[in-house]
């Protein structure tokens, strides 16, 4: 594309978005990362309270809590199953999916059910299938694991990254879905004339031709599983056992909101914002040298 | 030369194994486990609902024809305003898709496809934004909402954190990024303006990504539950969401079947999402773009 | 070519924009506690609560039209705190919140959030004739009251009858005296496959479930101890440590539940016990056919022993500029008239002193909840201490870790716990 020329046009059409962001979110945002400066509290309008200004004081407190620390080595677990089953799970399934199956639609559907369910349900129906005496214990037999899967310190990230994925597979699925009808059938056409496999014509045309999407699926799964909150409050109840499900989100929650900290819970989410920044910039690192 | 298919010859069959036309039974098992597995904690969730006395055991999870009824959905109907809820959650929803397909298409145009001062800044702004837990803004964004634009109580108020979906954004940029080049190159050489350029190539073809971003960003609003609450306490402008969240944390203690209520109330808030996925899901069908350009 | 506004101004504009319209009202305090007109509150979104609350403000708003007061609901769960929080940072609360929970009272007031009732002339006096001795717990610490108890839902435990009866267990009298007794009486019903559990409080770790497993008991077996007395814990004592060795050993032999449970346990007659207040009488009238006792105390449970409030109280928030009229609400609605009321409404017990004396022909028509009258003249609140709420998640992360899941001894657990509670609440 000819590189030379601007298009100066774009800041209009871009304007109204630009104006969103700035006004809806710059000052909380702003004010959020001020927070975690100053030893603070929300106070009513007109209450004067001291805010000193603390240096990194809530980074060192904050890095110095082993709870805080825990939750993020659980949200590393958490991505590092989530992530990769479910990139690769929503393009098989995308894929398989595009294609002309029959009851297409019925299979469509029942994959992207879950995405749109309520958690607050969802979440009583996954309890049912795996508390101690569940489905899946029942089916499992001697082989289930005791303490059962989300009172066991081992299981409970793993148990919540398997139920995470498969609530929002939905989404994903979606997005490949609709980066799948851009692939040209003339690719797939060409392959077949060649004689390439089912599976080779996925791996050299597929995968290839929805690269752009992959690259979204990946950084999404990586920010909505950094920002996990909903299901270690509602599949363990707040922190699990030993807190080994606790997410950094849910803390922030706890400390800012119940416990009235925002300068602490300020810090975690600068701290979380940061660490996702570096693993989504090692991602697209890591693509480009594969590029 | 193009090559447009007969209608209704599927390219699997062209791209799979060689000239014979095979069932592709792998994929139909695969899918069918697949989709059990989706489908069954669903499935569940409808026979809880339709179930008169809650029964958690494993047997449960076989409708009884003497437990069967649809009382749990009478109690909900009769503890909230299901007609209002629902029509407040598609005034917020409807604000939301609003902005976004309007506002977010042409940012994500601008994006893709424009080259001008600031593009970076906003681009880096939108993964920033993407990054940031709700939690860490709430308290700030509900001050600022309601004291400083002093929109509390309204479906403003409701709509506007929401106005314009960033991941929406993000895909339509992807989206126009993947188109080929030479259309708006063409388009240029011959003298177009931008603007021109925008409205007669850009924009028809953007319905592909219209559905999508239509999908993706409806169940957000749809099933958000804490930021309405905050914004509004009138109960007549609460959304569908709010109520049933309401309903369940009181309400459905009381109730015959806690449980099955609550489940109820699930059902019937997931109901008009799946109705939409199934209208839109049939337009996910390969398109003759790429054959658009040659010839 | 535009002149193009950097999105750094954009934003520092706004802050400056919002800053400058960040100025409350500065009516003093005096003022305000005199001026009267329409005024909004908060009530729960109970549905009984909700009918008794309407009723109090049709009748106000029939005989006082120039002084209107609107009612709106709020979730009465855990969410009602970060909705509470939030208006009074925007500045919007409401005068009178009929769902203010004491453990965050102590924020609340740090926000500067809350009137103290000592402002109005007969504002100690007024809570102190109504609730007499056990209203001094609700005191802030320096010396004031910031909120008003309003009503209590007095802890106790609740028995299945059926299923006892199936385990072969007296439904009259049960052995759930002592700490040895209620083990045994445990025992037998899980073994016995009448229940699958014996009792199943929530094993969550949010930071007011232990107010519903360990509290209670630890007032009676204390004798009205509060956690944190003086700035100092408590629980490191013998009679916390006896509490916490009960449950660890009812966790450990699969007594009690681990797991979260989907519903009501004690509606569905999993577990053969429940420790809840009079609010259940509702719930489980045509569910479960119960009885009730006092929880177990190691050396056998008393008619007066303590038992914890379960409060929910009334405050007034300072973004409240017709403060005559709300404290005059205030006092119409906790009436004797009005707390009747909502005795008879709602079944949960006014924060009233004498209750039973004051209604008796309400509790001889329903004597189902003439044992919670008695008790809540026994009942032990939460610690108005600052950091209250981080006081508690202190403590449930230690109970959880050590009494549910047994990762460490619960001595020591507690221990940890206390040192860290006196760090907070100095």
């Amino acid at each position: 594309m000819s590189a030379h020329r601007r298009q100066p046009i774009g800041m209009l059409l871009s304007a109204p978005y630009a104006v969103f962001i700035a006004a809806v979110f710059a000052y909380p945002l702003g004010l959020a990362v001020w927070i975690s400066f100053h030893k603070y509290i929300f106070t009513a309008p007109g209450v004067d309270v001291p805010r000193p200004f603390v240096g990194i004081d809530n980074y060192t407190t904050v890095l110095s809590d082993p709870a805080v620390r825990r939750s993020f080595l659980n949200i590393l677990v958490f991505l590092v199953i989530n992530v990769p089953l479910t990139v690769g799970l929503a393009l098989l399934l995308a894929t398989a999916l595009n294609a002309a199956v029959p009851f297409r639609t019925f299979f469509r559907v029942s994959f992207y059910v879950p995405y749109v369910t309520a958690s607050v349900a969802v979440v009583g129906v996954w309890l049912f299938l795996f508390s101690s005496d569940g489905l899946v214990n029942q089916v499992l037999g001697s082989a289930a694991p005791n303490p059962s899967w989300l009172i066991n310190e081992h299981w409970a990230m793993p148990s919540i990254a398997i139920y995470v994925t498969w609530k929002q597979l939905g989404f994903f699925i979606l997005l490949y879905l609709a980066a799948l009808q851009n692939v040209p059938k003339e690719l797939y056409e060409s392959a077949a004339v060649d004689g390439a496999t089912k599976w080779r014509s996925f791996r050299s045309v597929t995968v290839p031709g929805v690269r752009p999407a992959t690259t979204l699926v990946t950084l999404l799964a990586i920010i909505t599983g950094a920002n996990l909150f909903t299901e270690p409050y509602l599949l363990t109840n707040g922190g699990g056992p030993s807190g080994k499900s606790a997410s950094p989100v849910l803390l922030m929650y706890q400390r800012g909101i119940e416990q009235g900290h925002p300068d602490t819970a300020a810090a975690i989410g600068v701290l979380l914002v940061i660490g996702v920044l570096i693993i989504a910039g090692g991602q697209r690192l890591l693509e480009r040298r594969q590029a | 030369m193009t090559s447009t298919l007969p209608v209704g010859v599927s390219t699997d069959d062209r791209a799979g194994g060689g000239t014979r036309k095979r069932r592709p039974w792998g994929r139909i098992v695969g899918l069918s486990l697949g989709a059990i597995a989706f489908l069954f904690p669903f499935y569940y969730m409808i026979v809880g609902s339709l179930q008169q006395r809650s029964d958690t055991s494993l047997g449960g999870a076989f409708p009884k024809p003497g437990n069967v009824s649809l009382n749990n959905y009478h109690e909900i109907n009769a503890a909230i305003n299901l007609g209002r809820s629902l029509l407040n959650s598609a005034i917020f929803t409807a604000g939301v898709l609003v902005g976004t397909l309007v506002f977010g298409v042409l940012a994500g145009y601008a994006l893709a496809r424009l080259r001008y001062r600031g593009r970076g800044t906003l681009f880096a702004a939108m993964l920033l934004l993407q990054v940031i837990p709700f939690q860490l803004l709430v308290i700030p964004l509900y001050v600022q909402i309601v004291r400083s634009y002093g929109l509390a109580d309204s479906y403003l108020g409701m709509i506007l954190p929401f106005a314009i979906n960033s991941v929406a954004v993000f895909v339509f940029r992807q989206f126009f990024l993947q188109l080929p080049d030479e259309l708006f190159e063409a388009a240029r050489i011959d003298g177009a303006s931008e603007l021109r350029v925008l409205r007669s190539i850009a924009l028809p073809l953007v319905r592909p990504a219209l559905l999508t971003a239509t999908l993706l960003t409806f169940i957000g609003p749809w099933n958000e539950f804490l930021w309405p609450f905050l914004v509004t306490k009138q109960a007549g402008k609460q959304p569908l969401a709010v109520a049933l969240a309401n309903y369940i944390s009181t309400v459905a203690a009381a109730a015959t079947n806690p449980y099955g209520a609550i489940l109820a109330g699930a059902c019937v808030l997931a109901g008009p999402a799946v109705l939409l996925f199934l209208a839109f899901q049939r337009y996910f069908v390969s398109s003759d773009l790429g054959s658009g350009v040659k010839g | 070519m535009k002149p193009r506004i950097p999105l750094a101004a954009l934003a520092a504009l706004t802050l400056v924009a919002v800053a400058a319209c960040g100025g409350g009202s500065k009516t003093s305090a005096a003022d305000a506690a005199q001026a009267h007109g329409p005024i909004n509150v908060w009530l729960s979104n109970n549905a009984q609560e909700v009918a008794w609350g309407k009723q109090a403000v049709t009748a106000w708003n029939t005989a006082h039209p120039d002084q209107k007061v609107t009612a709106q609901e709020i979730p009465a769960g855990q969410t009602s705190e970060a909705v509470i929080a939030a208006s009074i940072t925007a500045g919007n609360a409401p005068c009178l919140i009929y769902n203010t929970s004491p453990a965050a009272v102590p924020n609340f007031q740090a926000q500067g959030g809350l009137v103290p009732l000592d402002d109005f002339a007969d504002g100690a006096s007024y809570v102190t004739a109504r609730s007499g001795e056990a209203g001094a717990q609700y005191k802030s610490p320096d010396g004031k009251f910031y909120q008003l108890p309003w009503k209590a839902n007095p802890v106790m435990l609740f028995y299945n009858k059926k299923i006892f009866a199936k385990a072969g267990i007296s439904t009259t009298a049960p052995p759930l005296s002592t700490y040895t007794e209620f083990l045994a009486t445990a025992q037998k019903v899980v073994s016995s496959g009448a229940a699958k559990y014996a009792i199943l409080p929530s094993p969550s770790s949010q930071f007011f479930q232990s107010w519903f497993d360990f509290y209670p008991m630890y007032a009676a077996e204390s004798g009205g101890q509060q956690l944190v007395v003086d700035k100092k814990a408590t629980f490191d004592s013998p009679a916390g440590k006896a509490v916490a060795g009960f449950w660890q050993q009812l966790y450990a032999q699969n007594l009690a539940g681990k797991e979260a449970y989907n519903g009501d346990s004690f509606a569905d007659g999993t577990a053969a016990m429940a420790s809840v207040g009079p609010w259940a009488v509702a719930v489980y009238k045509d569910k479960v056919d119960w009885g009730v006792v006092s929880l177990p105390t190691q050396a056998g449970s008393a008619e007066d022993q303590s038992t914890f409030s379960d409060a929910k109280n009334v405050a007034v928030y300072t973004a409240c500029t017709n403060r005559g009229t709300a404290w005059d609400f205030l006092k119409f609605s906790t009436s004797k008239e009005q707390d009747g009321k909502l005795l008879e409404m709602t079944g949960q017990m006014p924060l009233r002193q004498n209750l039973t004396q004051e209604y008796a022909a309400y509790f001889t028509a329903n004597p189902k909840y003439k044992t919670f009258a008695a008790k809540s003249a026994h009942v032990v609140e939460v610690p108005n201490v600052p950091a209250s709420v981080e006081m508690w998640q202190a403590f449930r992360d230690a109970w959880s870790n050590s009494v549910i899941f047994g990762k460490e001894d619960p001595n020591q657990a507690l221990s940890q716990a206390a040192t860290k509670i006196n760090d907070l609440v100095k």
